[in-house]
């Protein structure tokens, strides 16, 4: 079989002859950022090959090079196929990097209430006057120390076999692990000594791209470590529905051990940074999507992707840690968040959770936007919620030099209304290689303030000015010229981009619409709206509102809620009362499904328009853009 | 205004207790406001929480049916204004005339041409109702006689067009068993023509000179147990008749004028095929003509299909491979989605393109190209599918297909699944002749 | 008992002044007030009549077939038609159709010019000019209609809302309306009005075009569209308040039609009720291409409105 090796890290995979060069990069470990899914659409994936022998069609997908780029040899790794052994380099913008995946938290205070507890025992040994068994004397003294009574206790095979040596080697002095279960308490431990100190527990947020772990403390509820990793599955898929497909292909056994692995890999690393033994990890909270949570627990989605749409859980599971793989303490318990459609998983339970929405009568709006957005409405005696497709457009994908945030992203934008010319800022402040989604929000509201585009978002060729010209395929604005670049092409936003950015606005502010007639109310009736995932950190919420991504709102009603999911997980893991809440809240949602709901196409096109069709919907907004235009006409 | 579901589930007991079937009482909300739950079946409401909710329930236009069996005519039970605001219901009735002195070979010919004739489109046969006859010879005889030649069969729906009662009685003797329409109870015959009415179970017809005394006669028929009602509101022309129409409907639907709830009828003879244009777009339940021309006849009834296609469930094709002119092998292929509408228009200008081509019509449930995308009710297993089923690799030589150019995001994914070569055709069906001459080889 | 309607309007139809007399600046015999309406359209015979203009085009190639066989002989050019037109037909206003800009690579445009000045000397009536459909010629295109309309207030179309600017400057430019046309659609109608506002264009130089879709294939979208955009209007929303027009010539084309022994029957029918029905959905200009139409839809149209069409002045 040809050999790859990959520059400049030195990489080498063997793969069969005909295999792409990104399957042999995923192969080798390498992140390669495919916004398409890897079939030459997106153009992402460059790769320069510097000897050996591939098959690659640059004609047809000259569009994505420079003459001087395919000279030295570039390519798209997804349309190349290995002929002989190779060398391929790989650049540093083809790679994800550190992206910027949230694991800061709002911070909420929550009560420690875990669902294990260690009891310390110095038992009396047995003698001819008092024979009661090992397993009920030690259970009595779980008892005595403050613990449940011992007939509500199960205690597993494995643990009975431990029970007459730990205890008689230890001097009768031991640790006992109880863990709160569906119908009663569990006995998951019993050790030497008084391990009380040594008491971990693990709250995951289950992505389809990334998995995030918080290590914590249980006996001080102290964040010990967090790491974040690429979900494995992507091997198998980049979005969710590949994945299932895969699945049905006979991968979900597979796609099941790489979602363990995944999270097993990332509790690994925060234990070893934090000089834990992940066998004293006695439970382990985890919040993801329907379909991810599914198949981490063995369960075949594959009927929920059909109508109509049912999952096979609704509520919260239990389970223990071997059951499903996990290299944690093997009985140590696991909790599944519960779900409520093939939507609205466990992680928006868990942002729900975080947000403190259902706490107060207040009316509160949030939001979790990616390729899918969810929203959700409602305060502690309602909810609804639902889900739809947004595209790529937000992310960067669709959109000609979007890119997601990694380094060279341009994140930040203002064009001067008077000159046009725009001042930016990128991520890490490299050169500008592309622009994420904050710095797209940005464009189109300083574009439109400056009245460069109309609402509809069509660029006014008229302007005379360098940086507006007709484009190749559609009308563009430059926002960097070539030599400013970190690649050796101007860097423009079409009007094309344009059109799907407003396509992907659009959608999610006609979801937040179509909820709010659903619960009859209007935007001055929400004192709250809620930014969930990464999206609502990095982006200009002023900017957000001028576009009308949300509804109109004051920019302080607006919060982020960060990684809402990891932070739900987090509060189910140290206070095991908010458990209780997590089904109260996953029954309470009525789910609207937009495709059912008649408005939904009139909301959506009366929000396909900057801001909005109705500027009396954004009050400010208006304002705002009548001094722009007295500010652009006469400058 | 119907309630929405966050009012509605204020009024409930909010035990979730699942006893009305869902499982939560919001969910329970969200049904009743849908019209898809009937309040009843909820054991905790209390009687004032059931009254607010009862009283949006019912059609507040009643049920009226006319004639029996296959070819019974249903009309009423209509809920809004505008049609956009939900959708019509009950298709008008076209009732074709005949005068009572008419050979009885020109009514039984009449009937058959009722009975046979119709038309398709999407798949639905599109035919004109009944059959009136105009009680005007002023011989019991002559009125019996063309009575009993127009009910032969039995299957015809039937309006008695007098206002004399002593003609209505005899001729009711032969047809009163199938349910025809009595027309027309004025303020001098009502008292004789509600007993009709009320011993054949029919359906009755008033007629005044104003819509006031219209209803006036109409709660004197109510007052006299006459549950079934149409009302004539024709007036001198089809300003009048719209103006009245406007009126009624409005009165109905606010409930504020019960004796107006009753589905209208509207006599074209004054001008016929504007009248029926103006009474099928506005509100007309019954419309009385004289039979029509056949380019008329076809008019009036495509016009009828259109208003009356329920705006939120858009007529849907049949998917699968159509063919535009005789393509050959070499012949593009277009895909596009099921909504008829997108199909129609497609159709159109690919026929004025003079380019035989196939076209794929894949399922979309009835959405069109821009909202199957959003709602990724068209996407690349779909395309796969259709693809398959209909073996359209054996109809081409080359693996090509021209989609739709707000399908565009789907391209690389459909080229993906189907191994197809995917071309963006436009975006606008106006531009498939230049795409097909400049873009298309 | 008194029966009264159960609704009020706050809003009304913004007016809108097609054509121009010697007085007005121009040379037309008559020019109209179209818009003003306060209630729907057809209620207690208020509001205007709405007007009937006629069809004319400047390349038959790719004028309907049934429309083709229809045309009286002896019709050699466009202001020949006109002048035929407005004798025998007696329409409101003629409409050009500049078809000869709809050939790939048109550019004669000085050509454009010469129609537009033809017509308008052949014809005393008001005249609606609909011109190009690319982009590309759309600035030449309709600026030679604007100069060679200049004081005649033409009504000019067709404005998108992907290229709006170049008709919009011409009406701006030489004092016309502008015909605002999307697809069937009153979000999009009304973000078409706000993109013309926003370039400048007055409320009442702006006629609505929601796209009449073919009898049978679509039309109810297009009914339901104006009766929207009719109720929007009346409950005081300025951004739909303006006048609309209707051209039910996509009824002229349909499978019936072509496929029939008699076309021009049931061309005339279909042509006809379609224009009748978006009458009583609001439309202000009702524009028909089959000379058999025109008559019979005046009647239609009488029958429904005793009248109050108000002539702005008589040019005689």
């Amino acid at each position: 079989m040809p050999t790859v090796t990959f520059l400049p890290g030195f990489q080498k995979v063997e793969v069969p002859k005909g295999d792409s060069i990104l399957s042999a990069a995923r192969k080798a470990g390498l992140p390669v950022n495919v916004v398409c899914g890897g079939i030459g659409k997106c153009g992402k994936c460059v790769m320069f090959l510097k000897s050996g022998r591939t098959e690659f069609d640059n004609q047809r997908y000259e569009e994505f090079f420079t003459a001087e780029e395919l000279h030295n040899g570039a390519c798209l790794a997804c349309r190349t196929y290995v002929i002989d052994d190779c060398q391929v380099f790989v650049p540093e913008q083809t790679l994800i990097q550190s992206q910027q995946i949230l694991i800061d938290t709002l911070g909420h205070t929550v009560d420690l209430n875990p669902s294990v507890w260690k009891y310390h025992l110095q038992l009396k040994p047995p003698t001819l006057d008092n024979p009661i068994s090992d397993l009920d004397r030690l259970l009595d003294g779980v008892h005595d120390a403050g613990g449940p009574v011992d007939k509500r206790i199960y205690a597993p095979l494995e643990l009975l076999r431990r029970i007459p040596s730990v205890t008689r080697e230890s001097g009768w002095n031991v640790t006992a692990t109880i863990a709160l279960v569906p119908g009663g308490y569990r006995l998951i431990h019993i050790e030497k000594g008084d391990t009380r100190k040594k008491m971990y527990g693990a709250a995951v947020d289950l992505g389809t791209t990334t998995i995030v772990v918080f290590l914590r403390d249980l006996t001080t509820g102290q964040v010990l470590g967090v790491t974040s990793n690429y979900n494995r599955q992507i091997s198998c898929g980049e979005d969710i529905l590949s994945r299932v497909n895969y699945g049905k292909l006979g991968g979900f056994p597979k796609l099941q051990a790489l979602a363990a692995e995944s999270i097993n890999a990332a509790i690994q690393t925060a234990a070893n940074a934090a000089g834990v033994d992940i066998d004293d990890i006695y439970e382990v909270v985890i919040a993801g999507n329907t379909i991810m949570t599914h198949i981490l627990m063995g369960i075949d989605p594959s009927y929920m992707i059909h109508e109509p749409y049912v999952p096979v859980v609704r509520r919260a599971l239990s389970t223990s840690a071997s059951r499903i793989g996990l290299s944690v303490r093997p009985n140590g318990g696991i909790f599944i968040f519960p779900a409520v459609s093939d939507f609205i998983g466990g992680d928006i339970i868990a942002d729900i959770l975080a947000s403190g929405m259902t706490g107060s009568s207040d009316i509160s709006l949030m939001i979790d936007i990616g390729t899918n957005y969810e929203v959700v409405l409602g305060n502690n005696d309602w909810i609804f919620a639902c889900a739809g497709a947004a595209g790529p457009a937000l992310e960067g994908g669709e959109v000609l030099f979007g890119m997601r945030a990694n380094p060279g992203a341009i994140e930040k934008v203002s064009i001067d209304p008077a000159t046009l010319e725009p001042t930016f800022s990128t991520i890490n402040n490299s050169n500008p290689l592309g622009i994420c989604g904050s710095g797209l929000i940005d464009i189109l509201a300083e574009l439109l303030k400056a009245c460069v585009i109309d609402r509809n978002g069509r660029i006014n060729t008229a302007i005379p000015h360098p940086r507006i010209r007709p484009g190749p395929y559609y009308p563009e604005y430059v926002l960097v010229w070539k030599e400013k670049a970190g690649i050796n092409k101007d860097i423009v936003i079409t009007e094309n981009d344009i059109k799907n950015l407003i396509m992907s606005k659009a959608s999610t502010l006609a979801a937040c619409t179509v909820l709010m007639n659903v619960a009859g109310i209007t935007r001055t009736d929400i004192k709250t709206i809620y930014f969930a995932g990464g999206f609502g950190n990095y982006i200009n919420k002023d900017h957000a509102t001028t576009i009308g991504l949300i509804p109109e709102v004051s920019i302080d009603q607006i919060k982020n809620l960060g990684n809402g999911a990891a932070e739900g997980a987090n509060m189910a893991l140290l206070d095991r009362k908010k458990r209780k809440l997590l089904n109260e809240i996953a029954e309470k949602i009525g789910y609207i499904e937009l495709n059912a709901t008649p408005s939904f196409m009139d909301e959506y096109t009366r929000s396909a328009f900057l801001p909005h069709t109705d500027l009396s919907l954004f009050p400010t907004v208006e304002r705002a853009l009548q001094q722009c235009r007295i500010r652009v006409v006469n400058p | 205004m119907a309630l929405k579901p966050l009012e509605i589930y204020k009024l409930l007991p909010k035990k979730n207790c699942k006893e009305c079937g869902e499982q939560t009482c919001l969910s329970f909300a969200m049904k009743l406001a849908q019209g898809k739950a009937d309040p009843a079946s909820c054991p905790y409401l209390d009687s004032e929480a059931k009254a607010a909710l009862s009283s949006q329930t019912g059609a507040p236009i009643a049920k009226i049916t006319i004639g029996m069996g296959s070819r019974m005519i249903t009309i009423g039970e209509e809920t809004v204004f505008y049609r956009h605001d939900k959708t019509f219901y009950h298709e008008p009735a076209i009732i074709y005339r005949v005068v009572d002195t008419a050979p009885a070979e020109e009514i039984t010919a009449l009937a058959a041409r009722i009975r046979e004739e119709k038309i398709t489109r999407i798949g639905i046969d599109l035919q004109v109702n009944g059959l009136a006859v105009d009680l005007g010879s002023g011989s019991l005889k002559q009125s019996v006689t063309a009575v009993t030649t127009a009910n032969e069969g039995g299957d015809i729906p039937l309006v008695l067009q007098s206002e004399d009662p002593e003609i209505l009685k005899a001729c009711l003797a032969v047809c009163g068993n199938y349910n025809p329409l009595i027309c027309a109870a004025t303020e001098h015959n009502y008292r004789e023509l509600c007993d009709l009415a009320k011993k054949y179970d029919a359906p009755l017809v008033v007629r005044a000179p104003d819509v006031e005394k219209i209803g006036a006669l109409s709660k004197e028929c109510m007052g006299l147990g006459i549950k079934k009602i149409v009302l004539d509101i024709t007036g001198a022309d089809s300003g009048e008749y719209l103006s009245r129409a406007t009126l009624v409907r409005s009165l109905a639907l606010t409930r504020t004028a019960p004796e107006l709830g009753f589905p209208i009828l509207l006599d074209c003879s004054g001008s016929v095929p504007d009248n029926i244009v103006t009474g099928i777009v506005k509100f007309a339940s019954v419309l009385i003509t004289p039979q029509l021309p056949v380019a008329e006849m076809t008019t009036a009834l495509v016009l009828r299909q259109n208003i009356y296609t329920d705006p939120q469930k858009p007529i849907q094709m049949t998917p699968g491979l159509y063919r535009i002119g005789d393509p050959g092998p070499d012949s593009p292929v277009f895909m596009t989605v099921n909504f008829s509408l997108t199909f129609f228009t497609l159709q159109g200008y690919l026929e004025a393109a003079r380019v035989p081509c196939f076209l794929l019509i894949v399922e979309t449930e009835g959405m069109s190209v821009l909202t199957s995308v959003a709602a990724g009710k068209l996407n690349e297993s779909v395309v796969a599918e259709w693809i398959t089923k209909t073996s359209l690799a054996d109809e081409v030589n080359e693996k090509k297909l021209i989609i739709p150019g707000y399908a565009s995001p789907l391209s690389g994914r459909i080229e993906d699944a189907t191994g197809w070569k995917v071309v963006v055709g436009p975006r606008d069906a106006a531009d498939i002749g230049r795409f097909l001459t400049e873009e298309w080889k | 008992m008194n029966y009264i309607l159960p609704h009020t309007w706050s809003g009304s139809i913004q007016t809108v002044t097609i054509g121009a007399t010697k007085q007005e600046g121009g040379t037309r015999s008559v020019s109209y007030e179209i818009g003003g309406d306060t209630d729907l359209p057809f209620m207690n015979r208020s509001g205007k009549k709405p007007l009937l203009a006629y069809e004319i085009c400047d390349d038959t190639a790719i004028w309907p077939q049934v429309v083709r066989d229809a045309m009286p002989k002896g019709i050699s050019d466009p202001a020949s038609w006109a002048a035929y037109g407005e004798k025998t037909l007696k329409p409101d206003c003629i409409r050009l159709n500049l078809t000869s800009t709809r050939k790939p690579n048109s550019s004669d445009f000085a050509s454009i010019s010469a129609t537009v000045q033809s017509v308008l000397a052949a014809t005393t009536l008001p005249l609606i000019i609909e011109g190009s459909a690319d982009p590309a010629v759309d600035s030449e295109v309709y600026i030679r209609c604007g100069e060679a309309g200049q004081g005649e207030r033409l009504v000019l179309g067709t404005a998108e809302a992907d290229r709006y600017r170049s008709v919009a400057a011409a009406a701006m430019a030489y004092d016309h309306i502008i015909i605002a046309q999307t697809p069937i659609d009153v979000n999009l109608a009304k973000q078409l009005n706000i993109l013309l506002r926003e370039t400048g264009i007055p409320d009442n130089r702006i006629i609505i075009d929601p796209y009449t879709g073919a009898l049978g294939y679509g039309f109810e979208y297009t009914y339901s569209t104006m009766e929207r955009i009719r109720f929007a209007a009346l409950k005081g929303d300025d951004d739909l308040a303006m006048p609309m027009i209707s051209a039910p010539a996509d009824s002229l084309t349909v499978k019936e039609i072509r496929e029939s022994d008699s076309p021009s029957e049931i061309a005339v029918s279909w042509e006809r009720a379609t224009a009748v029905a978006s009458a009583i959905a609001g439309a202000a200009i009702l524009v028909v291409r089959h000379p058999g139409t025109v008559l019979p839809l005046r009647t239609a149209i009488d029958a429904l409105w005793e009248g109050s069409r108000r002539e702005v002045s008589d040019g005689a």
